[in-house]
């Protein structure tokens, strides 16, 4: 489903992603975990080319483009790679001018040019699944974060998408409500949604992931299944890391 | 205050306030919008950095901020005849008004769209949504909400700064009263109706500022 290789990207003479190859197959779950700086939102966003590499490829679904940081990526194939992915983001970054159900009518309409009932009825049913079926007429500002950000799980599942592309999506969350979104989450992995998450909560990491992803300095130090990574790393700095998430829970 | 003093009031009002109807008042609203207009656009060119465009409306911005509107007034007016453009007064003093609320407000407009948050324009493209789309949808309606005090001040300013047009032959609420003083000798009684008759059309302004801030506050907590 997503092939990565070689992906490379600096801002100015930061080199933010150092050789990134990665891999994951259709209905899985990759969690990708690391210290701050390490690359790991950077390389999430360029999956749905919110940054975009300056070296490397990036095969997701159907889509397939190389870069050489020259040239301009096709519109037409960002429009659609974007169309393909969702992205929850850790501040939400709902659309605080419409409500709960506008914001996950919106894409449909807009983007898809989906008949407004159609649009209406799956976005009910969307709001449903996370959980908040009579706040559909809510505006985001009178929601709890909680609610706010499965309102962004609904909207980001809106169009379809292939993949999920989860941004930290609880650090700015309540302790209290940090579960009833990872429900969400969990619910959607075992569904069979191929997802790519970016999260420091290693109880999620090890329940829920296929493939755990250690990043630091803007390469992978640790790959593999949860067991491996999390209990068993063969790096030092990996151990040192995981030690110190351990040590915070 | 004599009855002859009164009676000039009550004479001059009428006049006074169907110049401020038929010029004051519309000469402000169409220079508004049509200035709103070319100021959105030229806000969107310097947001967008878009090529030759964005060095224009630099250039565009920096030479009406740095000369007095009275100059350009004349210049439009009394100037370009010289060269063979020719403008009727009420024409010229539109085209001086909207290009200098273009100028002025597309700042106004540039600060409110870059006040908006990068990750609204994120989640917009994150759904799949042109700039254009995510600019349209997402971006302006909540600029908007942001520049409404800001363009309310511009737009008051603007009412008072109509009187201008005087000086391009538009009779206008602040040019009438300068006629019937010269037929009265009473100025200081006529400037002040003049003053007053402002001041109503400003208040009124002030108190629909207030309503639209209402209005537009409703989904924010801020």
């Amino acid at each position: 489903m997503i092939e990565i290789r070689n992906l490379h990207k600096s801002f100015g003479s930061l080199q933010v992603l150092n050789g990134i190859d990665l891999s994951l197959e259709k209905g899985k779950v990759l969690v990708i975990i690391g210290p701050s700086g390490s690359g790991k939102t950077t390389l999430l966003r360029c999956l749905n080319l919110l940054e975009t590499p300056d070296a490397g490829s990036l095969k997701l679904g159907e889509a397939s483009i190389e870069f050489d940081g020259r040239r301009k990526i096709d519109k037409q194939q960002v429009l659609k790679l974007r169309q393909s992915t969702g992205m929850v983001f850790q501040s939400y970054n709902l659309f605080p001018h419409k409500t709960a159900l506008e914001n996950v009518m919106e894409a449909q309409i807009v983007v898809q040019k989906r008949d407004k009932n159609a649009a209406r009825k799956r976005s009910l049913e969307l709001l449903a699944k996370v959980g908040l079926s009579g706040k559909e007429d809510s505006y985001p500002h009178q929601l709890s974060g909680g609610q706010q950000q499965r309102v962004g799980i609904a909207r980001a599942l809106a169009t379809d998408p292939e993949v999920m592309l989860f941004d930290e999506p609880t650090s700015a969350l309540d302790p209290e409500l940090v579960g009833e979104v990872l429900k969400v989450m969990k619910e959607l992995a075992a569904e069979g949604m191929t997802m790519v998450v970016v999260t420091h909560e290693m109880k999620f990491a090890a329940e829920a992931a296929d493939t755990v992803v250690l990043m630091d300095g803007g390469v992978i130090l640790e790959q593999g299944p949860p067991q491996k990574v999390l209990q068993n790393p063969s790096s030092e700095r990996a151990s040192q890391f995981l030690n110190l998430l351990t040590a915070k829970e | 205050m004599d009855d002859r003093k009164i009676q000039i009031v009550i004479d001059s009002l009428w006049p006074m306030i169907k110049a401020a109807l038929q010029y004051t008042i519309t000469l402000a609203l169409i220079s508004f919008v049509l200035g709103l207009v070319l100021a959105v656009v030229v806000a969107l060119v310097r947001v967008w950095k878009i090529p030759v465009l964005n060095q224009i409306a630099i250039f565009y911005v920096w030479v009406i901020r740095g000369t007095p509107l009275l100059v350009q007034l004349f210049i439009i007016f009394y100037g370009l005849p010289s060269i063979g453009i020719k403008f009727d007064p009420f024409p010229a003093a539109v085209i001086a008004f909207t290009l200098n609320m273009g100028a002025y407000n597309s700042e106004i407009v540039r600060a409110a769209i870059q006040s908006i948050s990068k990750g609204q324009w994120e989640a917009a493209f994150s759904l799949g949504m042109t700039r254009v789309q995510a600019l349209w949808r997402i971006i302006l309606p909540q600029a908007a909400r942001v520049s409404v005090p800001p363009l309310s001040n511009s737009f008051i300013s603007l009412v008072k700064d109509t009187s201008l047009a005087y000086t391009v032959t538009v009779v206008e609420l602040f040019q009438v009263s300068k006629q019937i003083t010269a037929t009265t000798y009473e100025p200081l009684l006529l400037y002040m109706e003049a003053a007053v008759i402002y001041l109503a059309i400003c208040t009124i302004l002030n108190a629909l500022q207030n309503v639209m801030e209402k209005r537009l506050s409703r989904f924010s907590t801020q």
